[in-house]
């Protein structure tokens, strides 16, 4: 057992040193395209964009210095990157106040509408999936695959649109706008309740976009799983479908769908860029958009780094994972 | 025996089960082979250029919407274009003598020995049959020529005259004293134009066309061209070219007009071209890179593969539809650039199959003993591992369109496409932030998704057959 622990202790302690190497190099990565490029290509450097064209050559020269944006771009990337793991984000171009402070406020919004949307896909995705792959090959197995195919086809901001034309334009059950009434209710269940009612139509449209591929992805890895030798033995030992099920196969599927879990850290920052636009919600996705929109880096780039940091830490948990489900792994 | 009817039961199922998803691939081929029908033949089947604007009022309704009672009166447009043999001379002064030149009418004054004014007065009568419209326009071209005679002028006026007799002077040139040309780039008069609102004497957010039309009957349009001419020898010469007139329908075409007055019908049709393109294009090159990508990692393995793998990483971690923003916005907006970056940062899954794949037919024996006997690298690579590649290459093609499909429409939904090419996100992005919700407008704002949808779902549909004919792995498992 302690020869294990010692194996996994190397080998977590490998995926580590390539995971962190992804980080760097996703950040060398970023900095060439949004800034070595434009230079480069375009000869100009971020403050062409949000410096006021009246300024005097002295007062220019002041506040690129301000930015550090006088140094050369290395000099700028080595001291950008050992600031972000210090904490330190720099500050916005445009608002000019901390990107860490301007942050915080939206995260939270960000955090409760793709969180509660990827924990009920996953419960949602995974109830469906197991009822229909227990009854595969029957015309409700069918019926939700062409559904699932059927609804992955439209794009997510057409879904949010027709929920905003349907929903919040025509019966006006929901809000066309906005994360919180103005002013906020000072009751909390009130301010609470109001946050869900806000909250239904974009949370409703990532459900609707999301459920459907899951299930179906659940379906078809239970699928590659129910012909191995060891779902034969659990129903030789006269299991139920249903023990065979959650005992037995989930186990087994639980690394892959992690891993596919992790993997999706990056399609989430692209679907809250189109659901928190389409909704005029205020969260990150919205303000890394408009970032985006007005060469506002600093913004960027910190959110994007947050991202890969995040999804990062999910492939390395879900290595820890399959490490500890598969021991095999650990002497690759 | 049971067991091997089971069995029986099982392949049967499974025919089954192949036969209906080969059904599907052909309803997606159907769907696909009518897109690419509707992309060839764009300018037949649309009405007009999609880029034309003012075709109708802003927000025109479908046209088949006068089959409900509600909107059977809504005004249509109406185009006058009113040359010479149309005008009914009302009055001319005299002294003045008229010339019809083919199109134009010219109107000659001679200086007499006392200066004086001389009017020529054209009239043109309607019938206007709808409800009010909002807006109505007029094109009036003109030529003054003035020899020799120092101190004359031409005034130049239309009038709108209400079936009761009310005059509305929509267009006064004012006093013109020297030679002028407007008849290739006529003279204007629009209803949406807030100092003509003022002059008439009504607010500036009133639409002119409700207050001018206000009532079912016979409209007037007249032209008034009066001349001062100084005494002397000279001559004064007012040619008028063919009168336009239009009044801006609420009622135009299959899909009603947007807010620029485009035909909608026209778009979604064109629409078509550009996503298709996008889709094809971006598949082929990132299925390219993919490959190349993927046959180079899983083939030389090692340092090669591991640097490879680390880079392809990197990629898949990185959100691009943020990326892809940043960059579009800094380069500009133009479609091969959009299908360029779409391509850029979608080959990585591909890649990473492939790489898979390889690795298992390089290990294999056959590929071994080629090795074996001295075949270089190259025709190992085109000749044992390539052919094998075929299939996921061609699932792959289509199975990656959707994707670019989608990608696209988003881009163009946030405003990021080509300005100048008619795409469905771009319909929906007008459609979103120039109040089509508001008005709930839905024949605007339901096609485009639509079309945006059974797109995707064509070559998925079309992926899913392909997956189930071309990939025995897969044929075992169902």
């Amino acid at each position: 057992m302690s020869a294990g622990g010692a194996s996994l202790l190397k080998y977590m302690g490998k995926r580590a040193v390539d995971r962190a190497a992804v980080i760097i190099s996703s950040l060398t990565l970023q900095f060439l395209l949004l800034r070595v490029l434009p230079y480069y290509v375009l000869g100009i450097d971020p403050s062409f964009f949000f410096l006021n064209p009246n300024l005097t050559e002295v007062q220019r020269e002041l506040i690129r210095k301000q930015f550090g944006l006088d140094e050369s771009l290395l000099s700028q990337f080595i001291k950008y990157v050992l600031s972000l793991f210090a904490g330190n984000m720099g500050f916005s171009f445009y608002t000019r106040r901390p990107v860490f402070t301007e942050l915080m406020e939206r995260l939270p919004n960000t955090v409760l509408l793709f969180g509660t949307s990827t924990v009920l896909t996953i419960i949602l995705g995974l109830i469906i999936g197991i009822i229909v792959v227990s009854k595969r090959g029957t015309r409700f197995d069918a019926s939700v695959i062409g559904t699932s195919i059927f609804i992955s086809a439209f794009p997510l901001f057409y879904v949010g649109l027709l929920m905003l034309l349907v929903f919040g334009f025509h019966l006006r059950w929901f809000p066309i706008a906005g994360t919180i009434s103005r002013p906020p209710p000072r009751d909390p269940v009130k301010y609470v309740a109001d946050l869900l009612w806000h909250m239904a139509l974009p949370l409703t449209t990532l459900l609707i976009t999301s459920v459907g591929g899951f299930a179906l992805f659940i379906r078809n890895l239970f699928l590659t799983q129910l012909g191995e030798d060891y779902v034969l033995t659990a129903r030789a030992k006269g299991l139920t479908e249903r023990e065979v099920m959650i005992k037995h196969v989930l186990k087994n599927v639980l690394a892959p769908v992690i891993n596919v879990l992790a993997l999706e850290f990056p399609g989430i920052i692209s679907g809250a860029v189109i659901a928190e636009t389409v909704f005029s919600w205020y969260g990150v996705g919205r303000w890394l958009f408009s970032a985006a929109t007005q060469f506002d880096y600093p913004v960027v780039q910190a959110v994007l780094f947050i991202q890969v940091i995040l999804t990062v830490i999910a492939l390395y948990l879900a290595d820890l994972v399959i490490a500890l489900l598969d021991p095999r792994v650990r002497l690759r | 025996m049971g067991q091997f009817q089971e069995s029986k039961v099982k392949a049967l199922k499974s025919f089954l089960t192949e036969l209906k998803l080969h059904k599907t691939g052909l309803i997606g081929f159907g769907i696909l082979l009518l897109y690419v029908f509707i992309a060839v033949l764009a300018p037949i089947i649309a009405p007009v250029d999609p880029n034309e604007t003012g075709l109708a009022d802003s927000y025109a309704y479908p046209e088949w919407f006068s089959t409900f009672s509600e909107y059977s009166n809504f005004p249509r447009n109406i185009y006058l274009k009113i040359n010479f043999d149309d005008w009914n001379v009302k009055h001319l002064s005299e002294g003045l003598t008229l010339r019809n030149d083919g199109e134009l009418i010219e109107i000659t004054a001679h200086s007499t020995n006392s200066p004086s004014v001389k009017d020529a007065i054209f009239e043109y009568s309607f019938d206007y049959t709808y409800d009010p419209p909002k807006r109505f326009s007029g094109r009036i071209p003109y030529k003054i020529a003035i020899y020799n005679s120092i101190g004359s002028y031409v005034r130049i006026k239309c009038y709108i005259i209400h079936p009761s007799g009310r005059e509305y002077e929509v267009y006064d040139s004012m006093s013109i004293a020297v030679n002028l040309t407007r008849l290739d780039t006529p003279e204007t008069y629009d209803a949406r134009d807030i100092s003509l609102k003022l002059k008439l004497g009504f607010s500036p957010h009133d639409d002119l066309g409700e207050k001018i039309f206000d009532t079912q009957g016979t409209y007037t349009l007249r032209l008034v061209a009066s001349i001062f001419i100084a005494k002397g020898n000279g001559r004064v010469e007012v040619t008028f070219g063919t009168k336009e007139f239009r009044i801006y329908g609420k009622l135009y075409g299959i899909l009603g007009t947007d807010n620029l007055g485009s035909d909608i019908f026209s778009n979604l049709v064109y629409g078509t071209r550009v996503s298709l393109l996008v889709g094809v294009l971006a598949s082929v090159i990132s299925v390219s890179i993919g490959l190349v990508v993927g046959i180079i990692a899983g083939y030389k393995g090692g340092v090669v593969d591991q640097i490879l793998m680390y880079f392809t990483d990197t990629l898949l971690f990185t959100p691009i539809l943020p990326l892809i923003i940043a960059i579009s916005v800094f380069i500009g907006k133009s479609l091969y650039l959009e299908i360029a970056l779409i391509a850029l940062f979608s080959w990585m899954g591909f890649a990473r199959n492939t790489r898979a794949y390889v690795m298992s037919i390089r290990d294999s024996m056959y590929v071994e003993s080629a090795r074996a006997i001295g075949a270089p690298d190259m025709y190992i690579i085109f000749r044992h591992i390539m052919p094998q590649l075929t299939p996921i290459v061609y699932i792959n093609l289509v199975m990656r369109v959707p994707g670019a499909i989608l990608l696209e429409a988003t881009l163009s939904f946030l405003n990021l496409g080509d300005p100048s090419v008619p795409s469905w996100g771009r319909m929906l992005y007008s459609a979103r932030y120039a109040g089509a919700f508001f008005r709930f407008m839905w024949w605007w704002i339901i096609p485009p998704g639509l079309a945006i949808t059974f797109l995707a779902l064509a070559f998925v549909l079309l992926g899913h057959a392909l997956d189930e004919i071309l990939n025995p792995r897969l044929r075992v498992r169902r």
